[in-house]
């Protein structure tokens, strides 16, 4: 079932366009794999996916069907989300356990159902053991799990990952592929993901597009790329 | 000099000046905390210097000075807002340019009438006995909104001061909410000005805060550290200037200043000691 699909979108920061007719769709339950070369508007593509970009002209579409109708819940981890302000004042797991903050509104009482999911996120991101810690003091690979661990605590339907493996050593490079996965596999969440490593990634992945420059310095979908299954085993060193 | 604290507390205008302290140490550092933490610290100076211009707007056209103040800090935070938008890049640009036509139109404004130089150094470094009745009142409702403010969408605000674009994503109403939160820093701001001037007013916002996200571990305790030193530091500034005949709005934000030096020294010398001692964070 298609989740959501983007048609002829055309958009540009100036007056000439960065994005030219870009046609994509996201199926539900998949792990896709965004990738090309630098320039070629990933996060761009992403954010009018997101809707944080109006395009110019084209289609963004929500198949609010495949949400069984109710709202759907997005967990969102931007590119450099480690490069947050290392100066602000929260331990590990006061900032995962903010990712509860849109389920409980703004009164909603944080109960043991949200303390169980805030320790499996850690855990699952093997953050557990450093929750008390300053955010400021964590290394870049640390501050980029804790930002994926605070997106899974919300129960997405869709998880939106744009280049998270920045500053990530290939054994978290590894875990986090195999977390997707299990994500995909066993709850049903739909992940996309801007890569640059489908060497280490395309395994995982159950489809890939891929974005290239033409001669007119805009972007394009090139193609849509099947993959092989991965297996499912994961953990997080 | 308990009988001089007593003295000094059996004067109306000391009463009132410590009630409007008392006030804007509670709502100033937790609004500096934010503005810190989103970059626009820069946002506190450019709408005490527009408030400036609604003073002089309002003595002018017989509306109180105070109330004119405030209404023009407001409507400043309206269209900084409404600015950003069209600067999305710069955002320290919008900023720039109504602080600049804030001062610029003080000045001009201030020319017209002559008569109004004199009670314009209260506004500009504060003054104790420049704490009117109108004035508590503004301080008071100002104070009450920020509490409730920041108490009400106190989780909205954290996601929003940690990550703009993933707060949106995440449902967050992004616009609405930096659009009053831009009011309230107007509506505090305006409300600050009596007691440590427009030249002074950031003082309040930014060394309680700055001390706070030193030395604190989580957020609620940074919001508690700075309303404890922002409070410290106005009440033990208004003694002094009364005792020692000095303007309330230096005197205070020296003594935060030393606060702050004060803080950051004893945090170097425990990082030194604990550093000598041998004793280190947990390795993973």
């Amino acid at each position: 079932m298609i989740l959501s699909s983007m048609e002829n979108v055309v958009f540009g920061y100036g007056e000439s366009p960065v994005v030219n007719g870009v046609s994509l769709d996201i199926h539900k339950g998949e792990f896709l794999g965004i990738t090309g070369p630098n320039g070629t508007a990933k996060t761009t593509v992403l954010k009018i996916l997101l809707g944080l970009l109006k395009p110019w002209s084209g289609e963004v579409r929500l198949n609010q069907e495949a949400f069984d109708g109710e709202k759907p819940v997005i967990g969102y981890v931007p590119q450099n989300a480690s490069a947050f302000n290392s100066g602000f004042p929260s331990r590990v797991i006061e900032l995962v356990r903010s990712g509860c903050h849109s389920r409980l509104g703004l009164f909603g009482r944080f109960g043991s159902e949200q303390e169980r999911l805030v320790r499996d996120s850690l855990e699952q991101v093997g953050m557990w053991e450093l929750r008390r810690r300053r955010i400021g003091e964590l290394s870049g690979g640390q501050k980029q799990r804790v930002c994926i661990a605070r997106a899974l605590v919300q129960c997405p339907n869709v998880l939106i990952l744009d280049e998270p493996t920045t500053g990530m050593d290939v054994r978290s490079r590894t875990a986090l592929y195999r977390l997707m996965k299990h994500q995909v596999r066993h709850h049903g969440v739909t992940v996309v993901m801007v890569t640059h490593g489908l060497e280490e990634a395309g395994r995982y992945l159950d489809r890939v597009i891929t974005l290239e420059r033409l001669e007119t310095e805009s972007v394009e979908t090139s193609a849509n790329i099947g993959k092989t299954a991965a297996d499912d085993r994961w953990e997080m060193g | 000099m308990g009988n001089g604290v007593t003295a000094m507390l059996a004067y109306e205008f000391m009463q009132r000046a410590f009630l409007a302290g008392a006030l804007i140490g509670l709502i100033a550092p937790i609004l500096g905390i934010y503005l810190m933490l989103r970059r626009q610290i820069l946002l506190a100076d450019t709408l005490s210097h527009v408030s400036l211009a609604g003073v002089a707007a309002g003595a002018l056209t017989g509306m109180n000075p105070s109330v004119g103040g405030f209404a023009a800090a407001v409507v400043a935070a309206l269209l900084i807002e409404r600015l950003r938008k069209g600067y999305r890049t710069y955002a320290e640009v919008p900023v720039a340019i109504m602080m600049t036509g804030g001062l610029a139109l003080a000045v001009v404004l201030m020319n017209f009438g002559r008569t109004l130089s004199q009670s314009f150094n209260s506004y500009l470094f504060g003054s104790i006995v420049a704490v009117s009745e109108t004035q508590l009142w503004l301080i008071g409702g100002a104070t009450v909104v920020g509490l409730l403010f920041f108490f009400v969408f106190r989780r909205p605000m954290y996601d929003l001061t940690f990550d703009e674009e993933a707060a949106g994503i995440s449902g967050v109403r992004v616009r609405t909410l930096t659009t009053a939160f831009s009011v309230l820093t107007g509506m505090t701001v305006a409300a600050a000005m009596p007691i440590v001037g427009v030249l002074l007013v950031s003082a309040l916002l930014v060394l309680p805060a700055a001390l706070a996200l030193r030395i604190a571990g989580g957020f609620l305790s940074a919001v508690v550290i700075a309303i404890v030193v922002g409070l410290t530091g106005i009440f033990s500034g208004l003694t002094v200037s009364y005792f020692y005949n000095m303007p309330p709005g230096g005197t205070i934000a020296l003594i935060l200043l030393a606060f702050l030096l004060l803080g950051i020294g004893l945090q170097k010398a425990s990082v030194f000691i604990r550093r000598k001692r041998g004793v280190t964070e947990p390795s993973i």
